[in-house]
């Protein structure tokens, strides 16, 4: 009983937690760390945000619509993949600019501004935050009247996914920084990838989209997510087990995009796509 | 440091959660309070199944061992509401507001795959147009009161020309009335089982006596004609038996029916026709079951050609289900007709009784929901 709780609060704590530790590392890798505090700044805003309006939800009338909730699940997706792929090429620039040994031009060639690093993990952390905190207050609820077992489960699935971002943070801080780069970077552009096809998902269960009963597949019984590993995978990449058709293709069609591009041979002046990417 | 922030910010969650438990009762936007969902790993049950356009909520408890999902659907499954992730033990809360009337659908998804378990849920009031279904529900009573006359009037002036028979001793002519007078009886019988021991008294079968209770009515004069010749008492029983049934037109007459006793009634003669007719029992001696048969078949077609402006209008898919399986018993049935009856029951093959079966089973699956979309 608890177990299914704590496979929720695993996903949705990974979900929100991958990307800061890279994040983080990538922070600490290129000795900005100062920039850190903007990091658990954005943490602490979403978090702080994500639990008040879901306290308000749960114990007063209030409410948010279906759509309303849909809309905003998937807009904030839609918007950190933007930031995410932006921190994707941020990452190409620094490991050029680490491949040319010019770390005394890395501050100026990585102009990451507080804001930037802020609202990147507040959208991170943010974009799930609501639907975990109303998850959470649940546990709570039924754990007054009822059962301890959810919140139990739900709080030590929270703690594993933070042990886990730590272990990744640790792991990936120990790789020499070229190959770092080239690593997290592949990675993120699959979480990326994940989380735009999410908040499409999202977005077509508002009714906002169409597609929503187009499925491109159905892996339900194969890789279900209630399983330890799917439950991991939907927290790593935003495996879904039902996927839509525009689902699957925004996420071959990112992949297809943004992957080469961050993969394709260091030359000169490689501008082009960060703009692009900024601009998302 | 990356731990030890995450473990502050549960920790200031905690805080914030005792702060907000003060309270912890809630008014709930709907009159009588949400309504629940008990949902498990193999079923979804819903308290109510309607509801008045505005805020509807639902209160879904998971008492199955897997994660469920809650989903509310309009037509064409688009999706009203939906509470994922919960979690097994879990209460979670749904508040969907519901504009217009018509048919939705609640959907539990045990283990999140599939389609769901789906119910149907019905929303009434606000902006739909539809026929005040009261003056509809009224309007199937009246036309099926009318049946009901019509044919308790039949049945006693077939059981006075057949008590007579009886009663002057041809057992040839009495034998040919019998199951003819019997249909009458069939076609209401879920009126006559309305007035207490009327029912018994006209129509129980030798087998299902209870210890001390006298064997009369139809059943018994049957087995004086068809196995052991008219007794002494044969006359009396006649008599007794014209007796109830015009007691059993009296009283229907002033019988009040609702458009759930119609429903009902249109089920329970199709359980009649699977407990006794397909099975022989109902016309041990005579062997005429198949014409008693029809007799049930048509009261429960009559109940649901009155209810039929209502159906129609509440479930249009499920009133074509039942014309469709309704004429499949039908079709079996007219296939064993001999003269202007039915052949014995002795000359049907076990498969042919096995095709009865299944078509009244097909039959009874979707009248068995008629009761539902007709209390509405």
């Amino acid at each position: 009983m608890w177990f299914a709780s704590a496979l929720i609060g695993l996903r949705e704590g990974l979900e929100a937690a991958l990307v800061v530790s890279i994040l983080v590392a990538f922070l600490v890798k290129t000795d900005r760390k100062h920039a850190l505090r903007w990091v658990w700044l954005g943490v602490g805003v979403a978090v702080l945000l994500s639990v008040g309006i879901g306290a308000i939800l749960t114990y007063s009338t209030a409410q948010l619509s279906f759509e309303q909730q849909e809309l905003l699940g998937g807009t904030l997706s839609i918007v950190a993949v933007g930031f995410v792929t932006a921190m994707i090429f941020w990452m190409r620039k620094a490991s050029r600019t680490i491949a040319a040994e010019l770390r005394g031009k890395l501050d100026e060639a990585l102009n990451v501004g507080p804001v930037a690093v802020l609202v990147l993990s507040f959208f991170a952390v943010g974009r799930e935050g609501l639907e975990t905190a109303v998850f959470f207050y649940s546990t709570v609820q039924t754990a007054q009247g009822g059962t301890t077992e959810p919140l139990i489960g739900f709080t030590a699935g929270i703690l594993t996914a933070v042990v886990l971002a730590y272990l990744l943070y640790r792991g990936a801080v120990r790789f020499d920084l070229g190959r770092f780069f080239t690593i997290t970077g592949v990675l993120l552009v699959f979480v990326a990838a994940g989380v735009l096809g999410y908040g499409l998902h999202d977005l077509q269960e508002a009714a906002f989209l169409p597609g929503l009963n187009t499925l491109a597949f159905d892996a339900s019984n194969v890789l279900p997510e209630t399983s330890w590993y799917g439950a991991l995978l939907k927290g790593i990449f935003n495996y879904s087990q039902q996927t839509t058709v525009l689902q699957a293709v925004a996420w071959v069609a990112y992949v297809a995009i943004v992957l080469p591009l961050f993969l394709r041979p260091k030359k000169k002046a490689a501008t082009a796509p960060v703009a692009a990417a900024v601009k998302e | 440091m990356s731990r030890r922030f995450p473990l502050a910010a549960l920790a200031g969650v905690g805080a914030l959660v005792l702060t907000a438990c003060g309270g912890g009762e809630e008014t709930p936007a709907a009159a009588g309070g949400p309504i629940k969902v008990e949902a498990s790993d193999s079923a979804c049950a819903v308290s109510v199944n309607t509801a008045s356009a505005g805020n509807v909520t639902f209160e879904i408890t998971n008492k199955g061992s897997k994660v469920t999902e809650f989903y509310l659907y309009a037509e064409g499954d688009r999706i009203m509401g939906e509470v994922e992730n919960i979690a097994p033990g879990l209460n979670r809360r749904l508040i969907v507001e519901v504009a217009e009337a018509g048919k939705y659908q609640t959907a539990c998804k045990p283990g999140m795959t599939g389609n769901g378990l789906r119910g149907d849920f019905t929303v009434t009031g606000g902006g739909a147009k539809q026929t005040d279904p009261n003056s509809q529900k009224a309007q199937a009573v009246k036309s099926y009161a009318e049946y009901v006359a019509n044919n308790t009037k039949a049945l006693d002036e077939e059981t006075t020309k057949f008590v007579a028979l009886v009663k002057a001793n041809k057992a040839e002519e009495a034998k040919a009335a019998y199951a003819r007078t019997r249909v009458y009886f069939e076609r209401v019988e879920p009126v006559a089982e309305k007035f207490g021991d009327l029912d018994p008294k006209i129509d129980a079968r030798e087998a299902d006596l209870e210890p001390g209770q006298k064997f009369t009515g139809f059943h018994r004069l049957e087995k004086d004609l068809w196995v052991s010749g008219l007794q002494p008492d044969a006359p009396q029983i006649a008599d007794q038996l014209l007796a109830d049934v015009k007691e059993l037109v009296t009283k229907s007459a002033a019988l009040e029916l609702n458009a759930l006793d119609l429903a009902n009634g249109a089920k329970e003669l199709l359980d009649e026709i699977a407990t006794g007719k397909i099975t022989g029992e109902e016309e041990a001696f005579s062997h005429t079951d198949l014409s008693d048969f029809q007799g049930n078949l048509d009261g429960s077609k009559a109940a649901i050609a009155s209810l039929r402006p209502l159906l129609q209008a509440k479930d249009p898919a499920l009133v074509s289900t039942l014309d469709k399986e309704f004429g499949s018993v039908q079709a079996l049935l007219d296939k064993q007709r001999e003269g202007d009856g039915f052949k014995l029951y002795t000359a049907l093959s076990q498969d042919q009784i096995k095709e009865f079966a299944s078509a009244v089973d097909a039959l009874s699956e979707p009248l068995s929901k008629v009761a539902e979309v007709a209390a509405q």
